[in-house]
């Protein structure tokens, strides 16, 4: 259940409440949260930020969102050995993760990546898409 | 004083002894104010509660990683504690692994509550750039045992702050001061033993000592801290680092009467450290809620 596709219809259902979460998480204007804005390069979050930003979504949607979960949504059902390599990304996993940022642009994927780079990729779009599954793991138990 | 007193697990140490741990639920302690200390802020009040989830975390994951200050989503002060008092400690874990711990706690004395934390998170970092694991494995012993004598903590200087600007009719929206953290100080030796960082809890508290009276001279009355919301602590604050705290002016609180928010943050060679939002009301209101 938690591999349904995941459609623009559904991301629009969670992102008024994704996007006000992470406003007050980054002290910034809701309209500074578009769906498409890169949260490092475009809102300077940082680490201490997606921690915050975590926390506060597992408050608004009453789910668990254990740390890493993004990583692992992305990696699925692919062998760690499979995905990446001494932390560096193979063919298969950048493929993988190509597949699950659909709407980041294809410029904005380096290659080789490295596993700790992906953050830099990530927008409200992908915890959208992280608070979505989550709630399908949920719903399935 | 001997000299070890005001060192490692004394100096900046908050918990006596642990009494109860249920699993990775719930666990309690206690610790008393020495009546020899005169300054007593209340936020190592919250500080008392983040070490004893520290402990339980700490033991859970082995002594391999520890929690650090992070985020603390709501702290509620409903009581001043004064020197001789005994803080009896609870906290509820939510969650605690190797990356993170979440929990909410609170302090009483003589069963009434002072403070409590909610949406409470610690970040898990590698204990070795902190402290040695053994002795605190052994201290950990200590306390879920015969516990350590009370009194150890001998307080801390209070913070030394240097008036920048002020607001001023059509002048600057806020006001800033300028903190000289020390370059030596006992707490150091405790916080931590092989990385000495400025606890975020006295950070917290030197913007408490920012705010108030800033707070006070814009709405025209006495007021106290009575909430605190959106602690992030975003970067560690070493020995001698000179910080630049500035508070926003005060907005009153929708749907609470005599009752204002100033936010409030601390900034590092132009780069924020630390973020709050304090919450003030006027010592009338305080008290008729208690």
């Amino acid at each position: 259940m938690a591999d349904q596709v995941i459609t623009k219809e559904d991301i629009m259902v969670v992102f008024p409440t994704v996007q006000k979460t992470m406003a007050d998480a980054l002290g910034c204007d809701e309209d500074d949260i578009k769906l498409d804005v890169s949260l490092i390069e475009g809102l300077d979050a940082e680490s201490i930020d997606f921690l915050d930003m975590v926390f506060r979504l597992e408050r608004a949607f009453k789910v668990k969102v254990p740390r890493g979960k993004i990583i692992e949504d992305v990696r699925g059902d692919m062998p760690v050995e499979e995905f990446e390599q001494n932390g560096v990304l193979t063919e298969k996993g950048l493929a993988r993760l190509r597949e699950y940022l659909a709407e980041i642009p294809a410029e904005r994927f380096s290659s080789p990546m490295r596993v700790d780079q992906i953050a830099r990729l990530y927008t409200p779009e992908t915890f959208c898409k992280m608070i979505i599954t989550a709630q399908r793991v949920a719903a399935a138990e | 004083m001997p000299e070890q007193s005001i060192g490692r697990f004394a100096a900046f140490s908050f918990v006596d002894r642990i009494t109860e741990i249920d699993g990775l639920r719930r666990v309690t302690g206690v610790f008393t104010i020495s009546p020899e200390v005169s300054y007593f802020p209340v936020s190592l009040v919250a500080e008392a509660i983040g070490q004893l989830a520290a402990w339980v975390a700490m033991s859970h994951v082995d002594f391999k990683f520890r929690p650090v200050a992070a985020l603390a989503g709501d702290t509620r002060i409903f009581k001043v504690p004064q020197p001789g008092d005994t803080l009896e400690l609870e906290v509820d874990i939510e969650s605690c692994d190797e990356q993170a711990i979440v929990y909410r706690g609170r302090a009483r004395i003589n069963q009434e509550i002072v403070l409590e934390l909610l949406d409470t998170l610690g970040s898990m970092l590698d204990i070795n750039e902190f402290d040695d694991p053994e002795r605190l494995r052994h201290d950990f012993a200590c306390l879920t045992s015969t516990g350590r004598d009370s009194g150890s903590f001998l307080g801390v200087p209070r913070p030394t702050l240097h008036a920048l600007q002020v607001a001023q009719d059509g002048g600057v929206n806020g006001c800033e001061v300028e903190l000289s953290v020390p370059t030596q100080a006992a707490f150091f030796n405790d916080h931590f033993p092989s990385r000495p960082v400025f606890p975020a809890t006295l950070l917290l508290d030197a913007l408490l000592q920012v705010a108030q009276p800033f707070t006070e001279k814009t709405v025209g009355c006495q007021v106290a801290a009575s909430r605190i919301t959106n602690v992030k602590v975003r970067a560690f604050t070493a020995p001698g680092t000179t910080l630049i705290l500035f508070a926003q002016s005060p907005e009153a609180v929708a749907d609470e009467p005599n009752t204002w928010c100033v936010k409030v943050g601390a900034r590092s060679a132009g780069k924020t450290i630390a973020g709050a939002h304090l919450y003030f009301s006027t010592t009338h209101s305080l008290e008729s809620n208690l």
